[in-house]
């Protein structure tokens, strides 16, 4: 399942922070080979998401062998939607993870860090949600 | 001709976050299935979040085993990362 070119993570959250911050918890883990590109927050810097900051995202993230996309909760889901409904607006294959944001974000980074292909960092990112902690 | 292979270490340091996901990119490079015991918990050395659930600390027994095509150089690569990230303790 190796690739040369590896699958991009876009993080979408509702707080600019939050996103950078699991940006660079999933990027140490993975050792920094994969690229990862947070869109957190609204185009004036508040909490919400803006479709313009994943399309942005998506592009930086894109290496060729398509992006996944993990949002955090609600309405983000909604800003990814929307986006990918317009077609043509993005130019790589994208899929959206249904995944805990963390978790999820960890898994996918490491499987993207592998060679995996685009749905084996889907899966990985959506079979975090069976992770125990405890 | 598929093997399974096995082998036990004894932890240095704590495993950490970097090291496992260090652990998990290495252990998807092979074809064998690869897992990781402490105690009575098990983890597929694939799975990040499954190493990371482990818990492992220093002092703990981690056997290492993988049954597959290429299940003995696994196991070795397995252990030599253990081995020098709970060293390090990065």
């Amino acid at each position: 399942m190796s690739l040369d070119v590896r699958v991009g993570i876009v993080l979408v959250s509702h707080s600019a922070a939050l996103a950078e911050g699991a940006t660079e918890l999933a990027s140490q883990v993975s050792g920094g080979t994969v690229a990862i590109i947070p869109a957190g927050g609204t185009d004036d810097g508040g909490l919400g998401t803006s479709a313009a900051k994943v399309q942005r995202a998506v592009k930086l993230a894109d290496g060729g062998a398509g992006v996944v996309i993990i949002p955090d909760i609600g309405s983000a889901v909604l800003t990814v939607r929307a986006l990918l409904a317009e077609t043509g607006e993005l130019p790589t294959p994208v899929e959206v993870a249904d995944a805990p944001f963390v978790e999820g974000a960890v898994a996918a980074t490491v499987t993207a860090a592998a060679g995996g292909d685009i749905g084996a960092v889907l899966a990985a990112a959506e079979e975090a949600r069976h992770a125990r902690k405890l | 001709m598929p093997a399974s292979y096995e082998q036990a270490i004894t932890l240095t340091g704590d495993l950490h976050a970097r090291p496992a996901g260090a652990l998990a990119v290495a252990a998807a490079r092979f074809a064998s299935a690869v897992s990781l015991t402490v105690g009575a918990s098990s983890a597929d050395a694939k799975s990040v979040l499954g190493v990371m659930g482990l818990g492992a600390t220093r002092g703990q027994h981690v056997s290492v085993a993988a049954e597959g095509p290429d299940a003995q150089e696994a196991v070795a690569a397995i252990v030599a990362i253990l081995a020098e990230a709970t060293r390090v303790g990065a």
